[in-house]
């Protein structure tokens, strides 16, 4: 069974994106495992890491995939050449783009496209955005294709968080030990909840836990931990793995970065081993419960 | 030296993350929907109907020869309003049933489901259960339904609720009213507020219950109200006029008659704590010329202050100002005198 992991925190900077792109590397470079990313953050991030994004000239401050390399414009009359994952929210066909990282491919994001599903309120319509990526990753031609299905999302609670939470198995919430992530946690929880209810016994959504994340050596930080930790019921969804806050996850994310990845960096790297090690207990668990 | 610092996750957001696992784990599958083949659903033989007619009846339609044929032709006319309505827009609110066998028991949605198959649909939406709920799980389901259905008469809604709390605590009808409202507004889900007056309600006396029960009383509001008037009297005359229809605001300014003395009592006995201590009587004002002259008159029975008259015998009554007058001199007299 393909094992579908969604990032997904309504609040903003908690290391949603980081934390994709950690797994995803993991799963495709550490694990050797056939793997999709999806961005279904307008923001386009997730994507920008791996193929070249292109400003939106319809657009302002939007983005859009650049073309794809199996285009073909003298063949494919019908087909624009750029494909993102807003396509099934308008009937239009998805095609993957593949990446520098062998096993690795993405389903980019198109900002203007998906803010539009965004934006949907109209009940009819939106109950279509929440079950469409649902819908597609059912669709056997992907579930056959890949082992794993990493998923960004956007830092809201919107349709586009709601559609990737209805599609998921998995979900891991990163979120920094302060009051607002904790607050947000909060709010992630009752999607998850809301999400539990209606799923049958035996598909139930697996919420993986609670990712500590850019954790400093300061009593807040330390305090919010162990406060998170004794809390009844709470303290089985944080996760025994922590990120501390270092420059080198940040220095990796810029474009000439070297080495590209931190799970290029040496064996006994402090950094990748730490990431190692959450990345390892997600997997893990992803491939052992539901 | 500075205050250590400590960090602590505030209460109500600790609350809050708290019963929100909790619920995604007792409660996880609960809203699941799915549509189910109408042929696969039975009835629970080990629940009680209100209705004879069988599936098997709208199926194959009715047999003239049936002994029960009138009455179950009146309950296949019965339905067809609500088949009318799912034939066009389908049922809104999916049927509760639970798996038996290779078919499904059904828990609550009988009308439901017999009205589909009279409206010709092959299928319906189901919450489906993975097996046969509890009686309190039962009764509650049929709560949750039925608080939709706008049909139901408040008595029903009160049977409805009595065997709810029965199974809740597992207690005769003697014990129902011992119902604490906070756990009726957890049970059900409704507000603290409505939990209160069914409660109170539930207490009611006979006279109350049986106008709920010929549903001459109809309205929660009211009738939580009328059970809690303690008055004989007071509640004679409320229960005549919720029977005339007055409104909900005006039973309420007839039942606080009931508060009144009691609040009086609170006030007296609460003299104002704020400002300067006094050191003189105010005797207060009146616009009641009438009530002046019972004090006027009730003083001057006084045998020792007969000879006060004199202020008062030529006075004329209607003037206000020669009133005050009047009483400022009889205020100083009795002063000189008690000095």
């Amino acid at each position: 069974m393909t094992k579908i992991i969604v990032n997904a925190t309504h609040k903003g900077g908690e290391g949603k994106t980081t934390n994709s792109i950690m797994l995803a590397e993991y799963s495709a470079l550490i694990k050797g495992l056939k793997t999709l990313i999806i961005d279904m953050d307008p923001q386009a991030n997730f994507s920008g890491r791996y193929i070249s994004m292109e400003y939106d000239p319809a657009y302002r401050g939007g983005k859009i995939p650049a073309l794809h390399p199996d285009f073909e414009p003298e063949t494919d009359s019908e087909w624009d050449g750029r494909s993102s994952i807003a396509n099934i929210f308008y009937g239009e066909e998805v095609i993957p783009y593949p990446t520098a990282i062998p096993n690795l491919e993405l389903l980019p994001a198109h900002s203007h496209k998906l803010q539009e599903a965004e934006a949907v309120t109209k009940n009819e319509v939106l109950e279509k955005v929440h079950l469409q990526l649902r819908r597609f990753l059912e669709l056997p031609d992907v579930r056959g294709s890949y082992d794993v299905i990493i998923i960004d999302t956007p830092p809201s609670k919107g349709p586009l968080t709601i559609a990737a939470i209805k599609a998921a198995s998995h979900i891991v919430i990163p979120a920094q030990m302060e009051q607002f992530s904790i607050e947000g946690i909060y709010g992630m929880l009752q999607l998850w909840k809301q999400e539990s209810y209606y799923r049958a016994k035996e598909n139930q959504i697996d919420l993986i836990g609670i990712l500590p994340n850019q954790v400093r050596d300061i009593k807040l930080h330390k305090q919010f931990l162990e406060g998170l930790k004794l809390m009844k019921g709470v303290s089985d969804y944080v996760m025994p793995r922590v990120i501390k806050k270092r420059a080198i996850y940040t220095e990796i994310l810029v474009e000439d970065a070297n080495p590209k990845s931190i799970f290029e960096l040496p064996k006994t790297n402090v950094a990748r081993l730490e990431y190692e090690a959450a990345c390892l207990y997600i997997m893990e668990r992803a491939f052992t419960h539901g | 030296m500075a205050k250590k610092k400590v960090f602590q996750i505030s209460n109500a957001l600790t609350e809050g993350l708290e019963e929100t696992v909790t619920a995604a784990h007792n409660y996880n599958g609960e809203l699941r929907v799915e549509i189910i083949p109408l042929k696969k659903i039975e009835l629970d033989p080990e629940n009680p109907r209100d209705l004879i007619l069988s599936f098997e009846d709208l199926h194959h339609g009715l047999d003239k020869e049936d002994k029960d044929y009138s009455r179950k032709s009146e309950e296949k006319s019965s339905l067809l309003s609500l088949a009318n309505s799912i034939h066009e827009q389908g049922i809104i609110n999916p049927i509760v049933v639970y798996k038996f066998g290779d078919k499904y028991r059904l828990v609550a949605g009988e009308r439901r489901t017999l009205a589909s198959i009279l409206a010709k649909k092959t299928d319906i939406q189901a919450k489906i259960l993975d097996k046969k709920p509890n009686d309190l799980k039962i009764s509650l389901l049929q709560w949750m339904e039925n608080v939709e259905r706008k049909d139901l008469s408040l008595w029903e809604r009160l049977k409805n609720l009595e065997k709810i709390i029965s199974s809740f605590l597992k207690c005769d009808n003697e014990g129902i009213a011992t119902v604490m409202p906070v756990e009726l507004s957890r049970l059900l889900g409704c507000s603290l507020p409505h939990a209160m007056n069914y409660c109170a309600v539930l207490k009611a006396d006979n006279q109350v219950k049986e106008l709920i029960r010929s549903n001459k009383i109809k309205n929660l509001e009211k009738a939580a109200l009328l059970s809690t008037i303690k008055s004989n009297e007071l509640k004679i005359s409320a229960i005549e006029a919720c029977l005339n229809g007055a409104t909900l605001k005006k039973l309420k300014s007839l039942s606080s008659q009931d508060k009144f003395k009691k609040k009086f009592a609170i006030k007296t006995m609460n003299p104002r704590t704020q400002g300067r201590q006094a050191s003189l009587v105010n005797l207060g004002s009146t616009k009641k010329i009438n009530v002046a002259r019972i004090i006027v008159d009730s003083v001057l029975k006084n045998e020792k202050l007969l000879h006060l008259n004199q202020y008062f015998s030529d006075l004329n009554w209607t003037d206000y100002n020669a009133i005050n007058h009047a009483f400022r001199q009889l205020l100083k007299t009795l002063e000189q005198i008690e000095a």
